[in-house]
């Protein structure tokens, strides 16, 4: 454990909170550590896997004396001391020829390991003596093998890899950048009573030539291995425990992003919104404009006029039907009434007889 | 080979098993079945096979990632030249592979005393009005405190009115000036001693 104290400079402060756990986390920084009984293989094997990561990495010179599988407690102080979540260690023994463990930490514990021995054939990035990839890219990964999703081991090695090299998680990458390619192979399929098959680590530079059938868009790709090239053969393994596993996989709330309503994308990538409206009133909807149409023209008002124009003029051709004419009349007027009286009403009966 | 080679060979791939993407991290996961003699270290052709294996996933992958959605900008390259490089940009989608966290969540603060006793009682935050206020004697907009600020426009003034609550203790003859000045400097030690504390209790409880 690392004694905290209060920072007395503005840069030391900055320095703690750039260590304090985020929402969105930076890139794992990746520590390479050489063991006691590290050799100049391991020293190289190193380096060539931390110029895949760089800049992401620091790399020590000093030969440090760590167990991991007995005593993890020094590489937990690296780990805190250098802000580093990945941690490389290289060892060697009769038992364990040319190992490099792969340790895993959450806050500052150890989260997993995985011990990988580097087998005879493996070539060197100096070897190849190829152009190789550019600083800081974010590299493209292809697994070959079924096991790396049913496996607990395989599965292990390939959150591993991807942790490990994939660098920063951005939405918007340049077209340019794709650029190597990092290959895990499986050397044939696992099979339950055997042992585990090695797992096959190739770097390749990608190379892209214009074909006529993908037309203008999709190219014809081809590989040039620029190397590291390692066959690891898996060693003992200690995976993550159930509590911290969960801890480790928390999404933070905040980051969810609220689903909107009603508004979705179509295949064209163009925004399309539903809007939701009250019931349309059809009468107040303005149509062409036109002075005939005018309000004090309304249909309603006309009819009544013309009615009674033709009322007048009926009155002179027909005697009997004025008489019904004036009988409605009247009676519209006894309904204008205030009071209506049962003698009121028969009032127009008679009127009516009397005319009659 | 040349360019010209490539011209005429396919840019698709036939796999028995359909490949899984995740295209947020470029990677591709192959299921396929693998020949174990193919890949033998005694296998003169191995690094071949692993080669094409590879090459096949990942002009898939190629395939995939170029027909996401790109976006194209200028990019100002900076300097005098007004000349900015055209950059394809792609809109690479979530991670969808999990992988763990490197530090756990970041926990909220704990509250303060009065925000505890706030919620206890009910009382909203005030609304935050800014730093400066209207000065009607001048008509000009001042700070609230700090260089020139309101709250020490008594200490330049040849002549301050006596305040009617002094009057009769032990204050009345000290200069009202230096006693403004001494009320302030002792809210600002006030406000130290009870963040101090909020952070004690604060380590307390984690």
């Amino acid at each position: 454990m690392i004694r905290t104290v209060k920072p007395k400079t503005a840069k030391a402060k900055r320095a703690l909170k750039e260590k304090e756990p985020k929402l969105v986390e930076n890139v794992k920084q990746a520590l390479f550590v050489p063991g006691q009984t590290s050799n100049k293989l391991l020293h190289d094997a190193m380096v060539d896997l931390s110029s895949l990561k760089k800049p992401d990495m620091k790399r020590f010179d000093r030969k440090n004396e760590i167990r991991p599988f007995e005593d993890p407690a020094p590489l937990e102080f690296f780990s805190e001391k250098n802000d580093c979540s990945l941690l490389v260690l290289s060892t060697t023994s009769k038992k364990r020829r040319n190992n490099l463990t792969f340790v895993r930490t959450f806050g500052y514990k150890i989260y997993d390991m995985v011990e990988l021995m580097i087998v005879n054939n493996y070539k060197l990035l100096e070897d190849f003596k190829a152009k190789t990839f550019a600083v800081g890219l974010k590299p493209m990964f292809s697994f070959q093998g079924s096991a790396f999703d049913t496996h607990p081991v395989y599965k292990h090695l390939k959150s591993l890899f991807l942790d490990f090299f994939r660098g920063t998680v951005t939405d918007l990458y340049d077209v340019a950048g794709l650029q190597h390619v990092i290959s895990v192979t499986l050397q044939g399929d696992f099979q339950d009573g055997e042992p585990l098959p090695n797992v096959l680590f190739r770097v390749y530079r990608l190379r892209t030539y214009r074909s006529e059938q993908g037309g203008r868009k999709l190219p014809r790709v081809e590989l040039q291995e620029t190397g590291p090239r390692f066959d690891f053969k898996i060693g003992r393994i200690q995976s993550p425990s159930p509590e911290m596993e969960k801890e480790a996989r928390r999404k933070p709330k905040q980051l969810n992003t609220k689903t909107v309503k009603n508004v979705d994308m179509d295949p064209m990538g163009d925004k399309l919104g539903r809007i939701h409206m009250g019931k349309q009133d059809l009468n107040k909807l303005q149509t062409r404009k036109m002075k005939g149409l005018k309000s004090r023209f309304d249909q309603d008002q006309e009819d009544d006029d013309v009615e009674e124009y033709i009322n007048d003029e009926e009155e002179e051709l027909n005697d009997g039907e004025e008489l019904n004419d004036e009988a409605e009349n009247s009676e519209e007027d006894t309904y204008g009434e205030e009071f209506v009286t049962a003698e009121d009403i028969d009032e127009p009966s008679t009127k009516r007889q009397k005319k009659k | 080979m040349s360019a010209e080679d490539y011209k005429n060979l396919p840019v698709t791939v036939e796999k028995s098993i359909p490949v899984n993407y995740d295209l947020g991290n470029l990677a591709v996961f192959d299921n396929n079945v693998l020949d174990k003699n193919d890949l033998d270290s005694s296998n003169a052709s191995r690094e071949n096979h692993i080669k094409s294996l590879t090459r096949d996933n990942v002009q898939l992958l190629v395939n995939q990632i170029l027909s996401l959605p790109i976006k194209t900008t200028t990019e100002s390259t900076g300097g005098s030249s007004d000349q900015g490089a055209t950059v394809a940009l792609l809109h690479l989608p979530e991670p969808t592979s999990e992988l763990p966290r490197e530090k756990p969540l970041p926990k909220p603060k704990p509250p303060t005393k009065w925000e505890k006793f706030a919620a206890k009682k009910g009382i909203q935050p005030k609304a935050k009005t800014g730093k400066m206020v209207y000065d009607e004697a001048s008509g000009e907009w001042v700070p609230k405190w700090g260089y020139k600020g309101k709250n020490k426009n008594v200490d330049t003034q040849w002549l301050v009115e006596m305040d009617d609550n002094k009057k009769g203790t032990e204050d009345e003859l000290v200069d009202p000036r230096s006693l403004n000045r001494t009320e302030r400097k002792n809210l600002v030690k006030k406000n130290q001693r009870q963040q101090k504390k909020n952070l004690k209790n604060g380590l307390n409880l984690t």
